[in-house]
């Protein structure tokens, strides 16, 4: 019995000699902390986003960077995933909703850092930083963010008589209206296949649609997530929805190519992100404009795009991502990145200065955008939302293809919902 | 009846014209969009020629992906996986053609099962499989689990059985163990079909994107496809330097079509198939 005491208390000390040898060997931080980056944004802005990581390295001696293109936002998910079940995961990662992986695991380390005095996340949008958040908290921090704005064929507008600089439609009802006499005067190329209105999202443009009608697509009730979007002030949003079919002012189910149709000039309207107006200034065959979008009894606007997100546990690689997401987010750098992209600076301090007011002058559609901060909004992000996404997808589909009712669509892609979190 | 042949050919060549203009047009419009403007892209009416040739669009490809390493990987992974699928595939498909064995046909079956999973259900799996392997970043993991493909091992089931027995029979007759009889009667008698599941293999390996991204970080393995991507943005608009990388990607697959066009034909004719 002594004996067996004596080894079990040896074995212990020898074990706790062990581990304060193994946690004295991690105190010390390596000469340089090597980070692998994975980020999902490709072409211009992916060049815009290497320019800014590559010039954090340069300048870093302490800190080297792998940077690695992960593919689409559905391949980075993908990627993600098997890498974190292998144990292979990048340390930190520009990518959409990847508040989903730490918040799903419970780590909200993200939290403490933003506090970081030279951060000053004061400077956030509200809406924005809810972008990063899961159930509630801080995870990730946003990065490129953009919102749908409402663009539209000059060309077609003119022909139609209709001035949107002067009377832009403040609600849908007006829209309805516009789009139809677009429709009805402006088939500037008379073309067979034109329509008044599309968008090229329909799933993002629903959720702003609810969240300006006073829904918020999901509520968390006795510490479950709800969908409410099929209650009454989601079905009045789908109603409206099929009343833009029904009158053959939107074609149904073709969204996929209402991008095409709209820089091909057989569209007069298009709700699409804010980034195309780095894209399609000075590219289109036509005079561009942009609105605000317009509301029901808001204008609540839901924003898209991907967040920083770090995902080592690593002490020495997660302050060190902390310092290039901080870089990443500088008002200089973040500005610098959302002008030549199109997305939407993250800092209110970008709006009043210099650069952006130069960039205001010189394209004043981005003025759209950057009006519609203030009614930026993120619905509650929770671990089901990308199954979401796609029962709402059906649930337009099937609204557009007759398919359903509006009620019966919703109620379907509710109950999905509620099964897919049980 | 040589005037009534001429006659009747007329409108058969005129269909066939009208189809061979058909399976053109998509190349002519690629290699003609990859020197457009945006505008000119999305022109309506379409524009045929750009109103000005940018010559830029290839050097843009250049300037933001290493093409020339892309390149190069997509000519070595897909040259290695394709002559291993096939080695697997003419072994396979003899085997099962040639021996009894017990439990054939649920081998059969089980290969067969294999057409009808989709990758997304095996990805994860697989990477875990070939994390382990340490085969992250290496051209091993690219090849190695892309190698088995049950549709060419059922296309050259298909086609080997077709070998009358008697071949099989007079070839032991001469003394030929399993071996000779492959490589000196099955092999030489099933160019077509061996040509056409080499062409459907090489074209599946070259078109490969979503496992080679997973399974790469580092530019040095990756492959052209996932270089393609990068140079359009979510939902982008900037085409014309896509169809320039693409000008540039096709023309492998074009010389390996060339090469064995006159064996895809025959094949086609037996087979039924198209690739």
């Amino acid at each position: 019995m002594k004996k067996a005491t004596v080894f079990v208390l040896m074995l212990a000390l020898s074990m706790s000699l062990v581990f304060a040898q193994g946690s004295k060997e991690k105190a010390v931080r390596p000469e340089v902390v090597k980070l692998q980056v994975w980020y999902a944004i490709s072409g211009a802005s992916g060049e815009q986003f290497l320019a800014l990581a590559k010039a954090f390295d340069a300048a870093r001696s302490d800190i080297e960077l792998e940077l690695t293109y992960s593919g689409s936002y559905a391949d980075t998910a993908t990627k993600v995933s098997a890498a974190m079940l292998s144990g292979d995961a990048p340390d930190t990662a520009i990518m959409a909703a990847g508040q989903l992986y730490t918040g799903g695991r419970g780590d909200y380390s993200m939290e403490a850092l933003v506090k970081d005095p030279s951060f000053n996340v004061n400077d956030i949008f509200k809406g924005m930083l809810e972008y990063g958040m899961f159930e509630g908290r801080i995870a990730a921090v946003p990065y490129g963010i953009s919102s749908q704005v409402l663009y539209y064929n000059k060309n077609i507008t003119d022909k139609a008589g209709l001035d949107l600089e002067k009377n832009p439609p403040a609600t849908w009802a007006e829209f309805y209206q516009i789009a139809k006499t677009a429709m009805e005067k402006g088939n500037v190329n008379n073309s067979a296949d034109f329509y008044g209105f599309d968008t090229s999202d329909g799933v993002w443009l629903f959720k702003s649609m609810l969240g300006q009608n006073g829904n918020e697509v999901v509520r968390k009730v006795n510490g479950r997530v709800q969908p409410v979007y099929q209650e009454t002030s989601g079905v009045e949003v789908g109603k409206f929805w099929k009343s833009l079919i029904d009158a053959n002012l939107m074609p149904a189910g073709q969204h996929n190519n209402a991008e095409k149709k709209f820089l091909a000039g057989n569209l007069a309207f298009i709700a699409a992100s804010s980034n195309r107006v780095a894209r399609w200034q000075g590219n289109t065959n036509f005079k561009l404009g942009a609105i605000m979008m317009p509301g029901f009894k808001n204008r609540s606007i839901a924003l898209g795009g991907n967040v920083g997100v770090i995902l080592t546990e690593d002490t020495f690689k997660r302050d060190a991502s902390w310092e290039l997401l901080k870089y990443l987010l500088e008002e200089k750098n973040h500005t610098s990145f959302a002008l030549s992209t199109g997305y939407l600076p993250v800092r209110k301090s970008a709006q009043n200065g210099e650069v952006v007011k130069e960039a205001l002058a010189a394209n004043p559609l981005y003025k759209i955008a950057f009006d519609q901060l203030d009614n930026a909004w993120a619905y509650y992000h929770f671990s089901e939302m990308g199954t979401m996404d796609s029962f709402f997808w059906y649930a337009l589909d099937e609204i557009e293809k007759n398919v359903s009712t509006v009620e019966v669509a919703l109620q379907k892609a509710a109950d999905s919902l509620v099964k897919e979190i049980e | 009846m040589a005037k009534k042949l001429k006659r009747m050919s007329i409108p058969i060549f005129l269909i066939l014209l009208l189809g061979s203009i058909a399976m053109i047009f998509p190349f002519v419009w690629m290699i003609l969009s990859a020197f457009k403007t945006v505008p000119d892209v999305y022109a309506y009416p379409p524009k045929w020629l750009p109103s000005s040739w940018k010559f830029n669009n290839y050097v843009k490809v250049f300037q933001m992906i290493p093409f020339a390493k892309y390149y190069f990987n997509s000519i070595f992974t897909s040259t290695v996986q394709t002559a291993i699928q096939l080695f697997l595939s003419v072994t396979a498909a003899y085997a099962l053609v040639v021996l009894d064995f017990p439990g054939k046909k649920f081998l059969l079956s089980l290969i067969r099962s294999t057409m009808f999973v989709p990758i997304v259900v095996t990805l994860i799996p697989l990477y875990l499989l070939v994390s382990k392997a340490k085969m992250i970043d290496t051209y091993a993991g690219i090849i190695l689990p892309q190698v088995f493909a049950a549709f060419t091992i059922f296309l050259l089931v298909s086609f080997f059985s077709t070998i009358p027995q008697i071949l099989y029979d007079s070839a032991k007759l001469d003394g030929c163990g399993y071996y000779r009889i492959l490589s000196e009667v099955v092999i030489p008698n099933s160019k077509s079909p061996i040509s056409t599941a080499m062409l459907f293999s090489f074209l599946g390996h070259w078109k490969s994107y979503t496992w080679p991204l997973i399974v790469t970080n580092k530019a040095t393995y990756r492959t052209l496809p996932i270089g393609m991507k990068y140079l359009v943005q979510e939902s982008s608009s900037e085409y014309q330097i896509m169809m320039a990388a693409s000008v540039m990607a096709i023309l492998p697959v074009l010389i390996v079509y060339l090469f064995f066009e006159k064996q895809l034909v025959k094949s086609i004719t037996l087979t039924g198939l198209k690739a």
